[in-house]
C-alpha cells in the first residue's frame, strides 16, 4: 500500500548518501538546496561531504541539475509512472520484459544498476518535483514514488519529500489541516469543513463562477490560472494583500499594501519538511502585516449578525 | 461569585467520597464564601474535578500528520458547525484543533498533556495548542533519542547531558521529559531498532537502552522537574515483551517513573498466534513499587489511526496490515510513524489488547497510580473514555463484552476471573486527582479551597457510559463551559511549562554540536516565549515553597 515515508532536511544533511531528484531542477528552482542539505554538507556520518553521496537525476530532459548529479537518467516524456512501477517491481525481483522497459526510454541494464546501487545505500532519499507531480499522471506519479520509497524500507532506510514551491505553500497546508483537518480545496459554506479537490480547489469555484467575492493573501493567480477564473476575478469584488502590485492586484477592486512577511513582518515560515521557522523581519514597513489587516477585517464583520445563529451546533454524520 | 449547592461530591485529592455539599466559586476558584450571585442546584446530581488526561495527542506534527492521512474518516465523523463564538471543526480520529477542545470539554476533561513533541517542531506544536479551546494543556518533550544526549552519556559527560536536557526543556517551552523507545529510535535512523535493555544501539558503543532509562530518571528527579520520566518502554506490542517492560521498572527502582499505556507492555507468548496476557504479573510488581505511576493506553474496539514516535513499531504494524504507512524522522532527535488501525473482536491479538487494558486498570490496586487513557488516538480515541468508566464500572457489562470475542481467547486473558468494579470516588481518582499529581499540576483534580474551579456536574445514571458522556455542566476556571450538551463559553486555555536550571555556558558548548547536526541557525532554534499563549510557568525542584500558579 505504501504512504508516506519521509525526514526533515537535516537527516538528509547527516545521512542521506543516496540521494534522487525525480523531475525536479533544484539548481535553477532552490538554489541553496544543494549547499544547504543535500549535496555539499558534510557531516558525522558522511565526513567527506559530497564524496560519500551518490547523486541521480532523472528527468525528461538535461538539466543544470544533471551536471551536478552522478547518474543521469533520461525518462521519456509522460512514461514516469511506468518507470517508477517497473523500479518496484525489480527490487522485488519480480519478471520486466524487455519491451515494457525499453518504453521507458532506459535499458534494464541501467535500472538493475539503479536498483543496486539504491539498495547498497545506507539511507536514500528520493525528491520529487512538479516534473513528476504536475505531468502526465499526476498524483498517482507522486503516490508511485512515495510507495517505491516506503517498499525499499523492506531492504534500507528510504525516505521521499516533495520539492515544495515558493513562499509558505506548505505553511498554509499545515495550518489549514490543524483547523479543518485538509490541507486545501475546502469549501466552509455549510458552516464546517468539507474537502473535495476539483469541486473545491480555488480554480474550480473561480472557474465555475460560485464566488461572488474574492479575498487574495500572498498569491498571485491572475498571473497563472486559466482565463475564465481571471475573468470571474475581475467580475467580482477582489480584494489583494499583497507588498507588490501583481497580475491579480491590478484586475482587483481594493489592493491593501502590507510588509513583505519576512522581511518586514513577523511569522512563522513552515520549511518544505514542514519544520517550522521564525521570520524575524529585517527592516521596518509603513504598512500593516496581512495579519493585522486580516484581524481588523474580521474584528470589523463580527460587528454584524451571524446568518449562521440560528444552525445547528453539531452534526452526527456528514452528506 | 456562583454557588452550587446539594450535589454529591466525589474529591478524592481532599478524601471527599460522595457526601452533599455545597461549593463556591469566586475569581475561577473554589472559594470558602458566598456573598451574592448565580446559585446552581444540583440536588441529585455527582460532582467531579474536571478530568485531566496524562497521556493524549493532540497536537503537533503528528497528529497533523495523521490529519493529513485520513480525509475519508472526516468525511463520516460529526461536524461542529461555527456560530459567532465557535469556531467549526471536525471530530474522529484525529480531531482538528477546535473540536478537540469542544470534545474534551464536552465530556468534562478540562486539563490535557500532549505526550509527544519533537523540540525541532516544537513551534508548531505550541501554535496547535493555542488553537484548542477551552482546556488547559502542557506537553512532553521526545529526548531519550536525541543523539546530542547519547553522544554526552557515551562520552560520560553526565553532567553536561543533564545540563542539555534542562537547555532542551526550556527552547520547547514544554513541561517535561518524554522517552520512546530509548536508543531504539536512534536506531532506526539505521533502519534498525533497539528491543531490549542490553540491545546495541546503532552508531553507539558503549550506551544501552538500559543506560539511557535510568540515567534519564535521575536526572529529571536532579531537576526537580514536576512531573517524573515519561516512559514508552522498548519493545513496544510484541508478543513475549513483558519481560522487557519488568526489566525496565527494576532499572528504575529508586527512581520516579511513570509508564505511559502499560497496555502495549504487557504480553506473554513469542508469537502473534500465541501471544497472551501477562497484566496479572506486571500488576503485581507495579503494586509492590510505588516509586511508579502509569497510564492504562487501553484499547477499544473499532477503527482508529495509531501514531508514535516509535518508528520502527510502526513499520512492523504497516507490514503487518498493509495499511497506509507515514513516517517522519526528524533530524537529530526523534521520529514519528502513522498507521491507520481497526481493531476488532474477532482477531486474537486485539482481543487480547482489549482485556490487557482493563485488566492493567483493574488489578493494579491503587487508583492513584494508574490513569485512564487511550494513548489516544492509538489505542482509541479519547472521547471514548466513557465507554471505559462503564467497562470498569459494570462487570455485568463486561461479561456482556467478553461473549464477543473468540474462543479460543480463553487462557490467554485474565479478566473473566475479575469481579472488581470501580466506584465514582475510584473513577474520579484514575481521571482527575490521580493524573493531576502525578503532573505536579497542585491546583487541579481538586476541589479544596483556592484551587482551580474546574469541574463536572453528571446526572445520576444507570447507563454509566451516557452518564459521563453527557455532563449536565461543565465548568472551567469558574466558568459555566458546557450545559446539557451544549457548548456555551470557549475561554482560551493555559499552557504550563518549566524553567529548570542549565548553567549559561551551556549556549556555547551546544552551539557547535548543534551547527553539525541541525540545519537551521541556533539562534531560530529555541520556541520565543511570547510565542505561548497563557503562558504559566511552574516551579521545579522537590521543595513545594509555592504553587507556581503565580504568574
Ligand atoms: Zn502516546
Amino acid at each position: 500500500m505504501g504512504g508516506k515515508v519521509t525526514c526533515t532536511l537535516g537527516e538528509v544533511k547527516n545521512r542521506a548518501d543516496f540521494i534522487v531528484y525525480w523531475g525536479g531542477n533544484p539548481a535553477e528552482c532552490h538554489p541553496r538546496h544543494f549547499t544547504k542539505y543535500t549535496l555539499m554538507q558534510k557531516s558525522k556520518f558522511l565526513p567527506r561531504g559530497r564524496k560519500d553521496r551518490t547523486v541521480v537525476l532523472v528527468d525528461i530532459r538535461e538539466t543544470k541539475s544533471a551536471k551536478a548529479a552522478d547518474h543521469f537518467l533520461q525518462v521519456r516524456p509522460g512514461k514516469d509512472f511506468e518507470l517508477l512501477t517497473i523500479l518496484r517491481a525489480l527490487i522485488k525481483d519480480q519478471k520486466v520484459s524487455e519491451e515494457q522497459v525499453a518504453e521507458t526510454g532506459l535499458s534494464l541494464e541501467v535500472l538493475k544498476d539503479l536498483i543496486e546501487k539504491m539498495k547498497a545505500a545506507k539511507f536514500g532519499v528520493m525528491f520529487f518535483g512538479m516534473g513528476l507531480s504536475m505531468t502526465r499522471g499526476k498524483h498517482m506519479n507522486a503516490a508511485a514514488l512515495l510507495t517505491l520509497a516506503a517498499e525499499m524500507n523492506a531492504f534500507t532506510k528510504f525516505v521521499a519529500m516533495p520539492m515544495r514551491g515558493h513562499g509558505n505553500v506548505t505553511g498554509a497546508d499545515v495550518i489549514m489541516r490543524w483547523q479543518t483537518g485538509y490541507p486545501f480545496g475546502i469549501s466552509l459554506n455549510r458552516g464546517y469543513p468539507r474537502y473535495n479537490p476539483g469541486e473545491f480547489s480555488t480554480v474550480d469555484v473561480l472557474v465555475r463562477g460560485d464566488t461572488d467575492c474574492a479575498f487574495i493573501i500572498g498569491a498571485d493567480p491572475g498571473a497563472t490560472m486559466p482565463k475564465p477564473a481571471i475573468d470571474h476575478l475581475a467580475k467580482v469584488p477582489t480584494i489583494v494583500l499583497d507588498p507588490h502590485v501583481t497580475h491579480t492586484s491590478r484586475l482587483s477592486r481594493v489592493h491593501i499594501t502590507t510588509a513583505p512577511a519576512g522581511i518586514a513582518a513577523p511569522g512563522t515560515g513552515y520549511r518544505m519538511d514542514e519544520v517550522p521557522m521564525p521570520l524575524k523581519p529585517a527592516l521596518q514597513s509603513p504598512y500593516p502585516s496581512d495579519e493585522e489587516v486580516v484581524r481588523r477585517i474580521r474584528e470589523t464583520i463580527a460587528l454584524r449578525p451571524d446568518w449562521m445563529t440560528n444552525q445547528p451546533q453539531m452534526i452526527e454524520a456528514q452528506i | 461569585m456562583l454557588r452550587i449547592t446539594g450535589g454529591t461530591i466525589y474529591d478524592p485529592a481532599n478524601g471527599i467520597n460522595g457526601e452533599v455539599r455545597d461549593l463556591y466559586i469566586a475569581d475561577g476558584k473554589f472559594s470558602s464564601k458566598f456573598d451574592a450571585g448565580r446559585t446552581i442546584d444540583a440536588t441529585g446530581m455527582v460532582i467531579m474535578p474536571g478530568g485531566v488526561d496524562v497521556h493524549t495527542h493532540v497536537a503537533g506534527g503528528s497528529i497533523n500528520f495523521g490529519r493529513a492521512r485520513t480525509p475519508e474518516d472526516h468525511r463520516r465523523t460529526h461536524a461542529f458547525i461555527r456560530s459567532k463564538t465557535r469556531r467549526s471543526g471536525l471530530g474522529g480520529m484525529a480531531p482538528t484543533t477546535f473540536a478537540t477542545g469542544y470534545l474534551y470539554a464536552g465530556m468534562g476533561w478540562t486539563t490535557v498533556n500532549e505526550a509527544a513533541v519533537p523540540v525541532l517542531s516544537a513551534r508548531h506544536t505550541h501554535e496547535e495548542l493555542n488553537d484548542i479551546p477551552i482546556v488547559d494543556k502542557s506537553s512532553l518533550v521526545l529526548l531519550a533519542n536525541n543523539e546530542i544526549i547519547l553522544d554526552l552519556l557515551e562520552e560520560g559527560e553526565d553532567e553536561r547531558a543533564k545540563q542539555i536536557m534542562a537547555w532542551y526543556i526550556w527552547a520547547a517551552k514544554s513541561y517535561g521529559v518524554k522517552a520512546v523507545n530509548p536508543g531504539g529510535v536512534a536506531s532506526w535512523k539505521y533502519g534498525n531498532d533497539s528491543k531490549h535493555l542490553t540491545s546495541k544501539i546503532s552508531g553507539y558503543d558503549h550506551i544501552t537502552p538500559g543506560t539511557i532509562v535510568t540515567k534519564y530518571a535521575k536526572m529529571i528527579d536532579e531537576l526537580g522537574i514536576p512531573h517524573p520520566l515519561h516512559l514508552h518502554c522498548n519493545n513496544l506490542g510484541a508478543p513475549g515483551n513483558v519481560e522487557t517492560t519488568l526489566e525496565t521498572m527494576r532499572h528504575l527502582e529508586g527512581s520516579r517513573a511513570h509508564f505511559a499505556h502499560l497496555q502495549y507492555h504487557a504480553y506473554g507468548g513469542d508469537d502473534w498466534g500465541n501471544m497472551r496476557s501477562e497484566a496479572a504479573r506486571l500488576a503485581e510488581y507495579f503494586n509492590a513499587h510505588t516509586n511508579m505511576t502509569t497510564d492504562a493506553g487501553a484499547v477499544l474496539f473499532g477503527d482508529t489511526v495509531t501514531i508514535t514516535a516509535d518508528g520502527p513499531w510502526q513499520h512492523l504494524l504497516y507490514k503487518l496490515t498493509g495499511r497506509k504507512w507515514g513516517n517522519l524522522d526528524v533530524e537529530n532527535e526523534t521520529g514519528c510513524g502513522i498507521v491507520p488501525y481497526t481493531y476488532r473482536p474477532s482477531n486474537l491479538v486485539n482481543a487480547v489488547q482489549w482485556a490487557v487494558g482493563l485488566e492493567l486498570l483493574l488489578l493494579i490496586n491503587d487508583p492513584w497510580r494508574v490513569f485512564l487513557s487511550t494513548d489516544h488516538p492509538n489505542g482509541a480515541c479519547f472521547w471514548r473514555y466513557p465507554e471505559i468508566i462503564q467497562l470498569l464500572m459494570c462487570a455485568d457489562y463486561r461479561n456482556e463484552c467478553m461473549a464477543n470475542l473468540p474462543l479460543n481467547i480463553k487462557n490467554k486473558i485474565s479478566l473473566p476471573e475479575i469481579s472488581r468494579e470501580y466506584t465514582l470516588y475510584e473513577i474520579a481518582t484514575i481521571t482527575s486527582a490521580g493524573p493531576a499529581r502525578s503532573l505536579g499540576l497542585k491546583h487541579k483534580g481538586n476541589l479544596g479551597i483556592g484551587k482551580d474551579a474546574d469541574l463536572v456536574i453528571y446526572h445520576q445514571d444507570k447507563d454509566i457510559a451516557r452518564m459521563f458522556g453527557h455532563p449536565r455542566y461543565v465548568f472551567k476556571g469558574g466558568e459555566i463551559v458546557i450545559e446539557e450538551g451544549d457548548i456555551r463559553e470557549t475561554p482560551d486555555g493555559k499552557e504550563y511549562l518549566i524553567q529548570p536550571f542549565y548553567e549559561p555556558d551551556i549556549d556555547e558548548f551546544l552551539r557547535p554540536r548543534f551547527e553539525d547536526r541541525y540545519c537551521m541557525s541556533f539562534e531560530n532554534y529555541p520556541v520565543e516565549m511570547e510565542r505561548i499563549e497563557h503562558a504559566q510557568i511552574q516551579k521545579c525542584t522537590g521543595d513545594d515553597a509555592e504553587d507556581g500558579d503565580s504568574q
